[in-house]
């Protein structure tokens, strides 16, 4: 026993001076997570976007039109940037990215108002952009609903109604919405949970066929095994030990940073914290080995990795809800350690559910780590018998 | 006679004569390196046929419908059940279960059987009867912003419909248009006038389409250039050859042989895909050519400067990979482009897809016309300018290295030859001189 403890320790050193040699594996565990976690987390630092340009098409000029344009400006998420002529001005200042929105409030509006002629006003908004286009519209419907209400609120109020029976008629049914656990909607704290995680796991995913086919490349392979007596289990262990180490310390920075620094909700608390971590890690490499065993050639397999890596985005279903996507994609989604991540992740630690809620996933992940068993023998082979073609 | 032959070789024609004979030369090699070498014609030409297929197929269906609700009913009233009735209507959700309590609809979310909870008090009916405010109380699962906004919009609007029939009942008006203009005085109508289905695929598969072209480009110039140095003897990316023997006719005959494949790639994911998955496409002749061609070319030599700091062939897929998240975002594909800090736009002015995407997107979900995009177009010519004499500058560093690298060898070649030579020298002089010497002494 400490004879191999004793072996997997001098594989390690060893690895730690290959690594030490080809900066890649310095930018791939350190540098390019660091910049990640802090590129996203301060992309989406505001949580919700702020002060989008739009615009306003007043054709009426009056000084309700131009309260209904104050009240859309001092709203967080809008900024009043142009005004045009008409809608088609309008239009194309949309076409060119200057606004998202605009809000068209034709003539005679006001006098409409007055004499009870129930005017209309209408605000367009661009899809492309989603977050942007479903803010301002939310935004811009509280406008009209509030002008709308301003009239019948007068109107009531002359006639002797009191507060409380003008804002029952107004609104008898309220809706009161309770967001749970990120009341302010913010995608800071929806998006970066899982991108962030998606992206570190590509560099596990890549990074250990590339450490693995790189003894081949180099010719130390046959080194390697002899410093394992033989043991490729003992060889592999000790080879990405350093990386198994340098990657959870990541993962685990990661978690502190959000959770802890930046106060994201985390009602599941730390076990569940720490378990995926260490599980996702440790999946993606079982996942890695497993695909270097299964093709050992240093191009292919690491070109199969960075392809299943990418597609794992959106198969996790973290954006656009994998129920809505086809039967046989909701399926073959299973097979991306992403998607057990990010569903662990969101039941067990942003909604607190207990840990047996996502007992498949927990098991899908343990499974993704016992998957190189299958492909072990294959490597030795390969370490021993395969010569690197460039 | 041989003066006459050196005035040929020195003309001008001759010159551009031999240049582009060169060119060929190079763009033929190059191309041919496309199919054979295995990395480049996954990533150059089975990633961008299939991949996109991919992407189109999981967002195909667009907007998120049917979300599970679960209903907490308190109430058991004509009132609770309407509105129960309409939100199971709504083509956006759907009520999954009937619930006694918060605490087993809590249990049903925890299930992941349903996104959201909507739960009646007991009073709500009696004080709708009694003219006052009656809650609704809506939960929403937020670990999913398109089935909270499926849910959120919904119960909106569910209750402002429910709202305005208990206005018209209490108004008391004379006509029904009358009624009408005291429920709402004043009208609005909302009108999504780009992507009006607002369906997620729509919005995120053209910068997907566009990504897939840069990315793809970068790894099949990185990975060309790192099998051409580990072919090499001296891990040298120019080989020493009479044809390599310019830095614009490399950088020419390469770009020239990805910039064929990619008019055909950028042809298939920019008109063909849309196509075939019946997306939002809107571009006209006139404006995906003025977009594509910078595009792509912006790409190449980008690709091609980059591939000048590989030294490894696999060392590509590390460096680009990662990337094609954050390249999205800076786009402001998902988080919306005036939101981006400073800092990082600024780093995505360095990255062609950034305007990439940014264009493809207004002229194929808006129908922007050139004129309309032309911050983006003309960035991107910029870009193919820098890249272009940037990818010049490190070709010609390399073959500056190669030259010297080769001239070092000849010369320590020619060295060992003279050494060789003296040696040899030395030894038949020391052994003619012995010999004499032996001759002498037998004399």
């Amino acid at each position: 026993m400490t004879e191999i403890i004793r072996r997997i320790y001098h594989i390690s050193l060893r690895e730690l001076r290959i690594m030490r040699q080809n900066p890649i594996y310095g930018f791939c565990t350190v540098i390019f997570p660091i910049v990640i976690i802090l590129f996203f987390t301060s992309l989406m630092n505001s949580g919700q976007p702020i002060e989008m340009p739009v615009g306003v098409v007043d054709q009426d000029q009056t000084q309700t039109s131009r309260a209904m344009i104050r009240r859309l400006d001092a709203f967080q998420t809008s900024h009043v940037v142009g005004h045009y002529a008409n809608m088609n001005e309008a239009r194309k200042a949309i076409q060119r990215n200057e606004i998202y929105a605009f809000l068209l409030i034709p003539k005679g509006t006001t006098s409409g108002l007055m004499t009870d002629t129930q005017p209309r006003i209408s605000f367009y908004y661009s899809n492309v952009t989603l977050v942007a286009g479903n803010l301002l519209n939310r935004d811009l419907k509280t406008v009209a609903a509030l002008g709308s209400a301003a009239v019948g609120a007068t109107k009531l109020s002359a006639i002797g109604k009191t507060g409380q029976e003008v804002s029952t008629f107004l609104q008898p049914i309220v809706v009161n919405l309770h967001m749970i656990n990120n009341p302010w909607a913010n995608y800071n704290v929806y998006l970066s949970t899982a991108m962030v995680p998606g992206v570190l796991m590509i560099f596990i995913f890549l990074l250990t066929p590339y450490t693995i086919g790189t003894e081949i490349k180099f010719h130390r392979s046959r080194q390697w095994i002899k410093m394992a007596g033989g043991n490729v289990y003992v060889a592999l262990t000790g080879k990405l030990l350093p990386q198994t180490v340098l990657f959870l310390s990541m993962m685990f920075g990661f978690s502190y940073y959000i959770f802890y620094v930046l106060g994201f909700p985390h009602p599941g608390g730390i076990v569940p914290i720490i378990l995926l971590n260490i599980l996702s890690v440790l999946a993606c490499q079982g996942f890695g080995i497993f695909a270097f065993g299964l093709m050992p050639s240093l191009r292919m397999s690491i070109s199969v990795c960075s392809l299943w890596s990418v597609l794992s985005f959106t198969l996790s279903g973290a954006t656009y809800p994998l129920f809505s996507m086809d039967s046989f994609i909701q399926s073959v989604a299973q097979l991306f350690p992403l998607r057990h991540f990010y569903m662990i992740y969101q039941m067990c630690i942003f909604n607190g559910f207990p840990l047996t809620n996502a007992w498949f996933n927990f098991m899908a992940l343990a499974l993704f780590i016992i998957l190189p068993f299958f492909t072990i023998p294959n490597i030795r082979k390969a370490m021993l018998v395969y010569v690197y073609i460039p | 006679m041989s003066t006459s032959h050196n005035m040929e070789n020195d003309s001008l024609l001759y010159r551009i004569k031999q240049g582009i004979n060169d060119t060929c030369y190079i763009w033929a090699k190059e191309l041919r390196s496309t199919v054979t070498d295995e990395g480049v014609l996954i990533f150059c030409i089975l990633v961008p046929l299939l991949y996109p297929l991919l992407y189109s197929w999981a967002y195909n269906n667009e907007v998120v419908r049917e979300v599970p609700v679960a209903i907490v009913d308190k109430s058991h009233s004509t009132a609770s059940r309407e509105f129960i009735r309409n939100v199971d209507a709504s083509p956006d959700t759907r009520v999954a279960y009937y619930c006694n309590s918060l605490e087993e609809a809590q249990g049903l979310t925890a299930k992941q059987q349903v996104n959201g909870t909507i739960y009646f008090p007991a009073d709500f009916n009696k004080l709708l009867n009694r003219g006052e405010q009656a809650t609704v109380n809506v939960y929403t699962d937020m670990s999913l912003m398109l089935t909270y906004k499926a849910i959120y919009q919904t119960t909106q609007a569910v209750s402002a419909g429910m709202n305005s029939k208990i206005q018209i009942t209490l108004g008391g008006g004379m006509t029904n248009r009358e009624d009408e203009v005291v429920t709402q005085p004043l009208a609005f109508e909302e009108i999504p006038i780009f992507n009006t289905t607002g369906g997620y695929g729509n919005a995120i598969l053209p910068g997907v389409l566009m990504l897939i072209l840069q990315q793809t480009l970068l790894l099949g110039i990185g990975l060309a250039a790192g099998t051409a140095r580990e072919n090499n003897r001296y891990q040298d990316l120019v080989p020493i050859s009479k044809h390599y023997n310019g830095i614009f006719r490399i950088v020419l005959g390469k770009s020239l042989s990805y910039f064929m494949l990619y008019a055909i790639m950028g042809a298939y994911l920019a008109l063909v895909v849309p196509h075939m998955f019946n997306y939002i496409s809107l571009v006209s002749a006139e404006t995906i050519l003025g977009l594509l061609l910078p595009y792509i070319l912006s790409c190449i030599f980008f690709g091609m400067t980059l591939s000048c700091l590989v030294r490894y062939r696999e060392n590509v897929m590390l460096l680009v990979v990662f990337t094609s998240v954050p390249f999205l975002f800076l786009t402001g594909i998902s988080w919306p482009q005036s939101n981006i800090p400073g800092f990082w736009q600024g780093i995505a002015s360095l990255i062609p897809s950034t305007f990439g995407i940014r264009g493809f997107l207004r002229i194929s979900s808006m129908g922007a016309s050139l004129s309309d995009i032309r911050v983006e177009y003309q960035a991107l010519w910029i870009q193919v300018f820098v890249y272009f004499i940037t990818a010049c500058l490190v070709y010609r560093y390399q073959i500056n290295t190669t030259r010297k690298r080769a001239f070092n060898q000849m010369q320590m070649v020619k060295e060992k030859a003279i050494a060789a030579k003296a040696k040899k020298l030395q030894e038949y002089e020391a052994k003619s001189v012995s010999q004499s010497n032996t001759e002498n002494a037998t004399n």
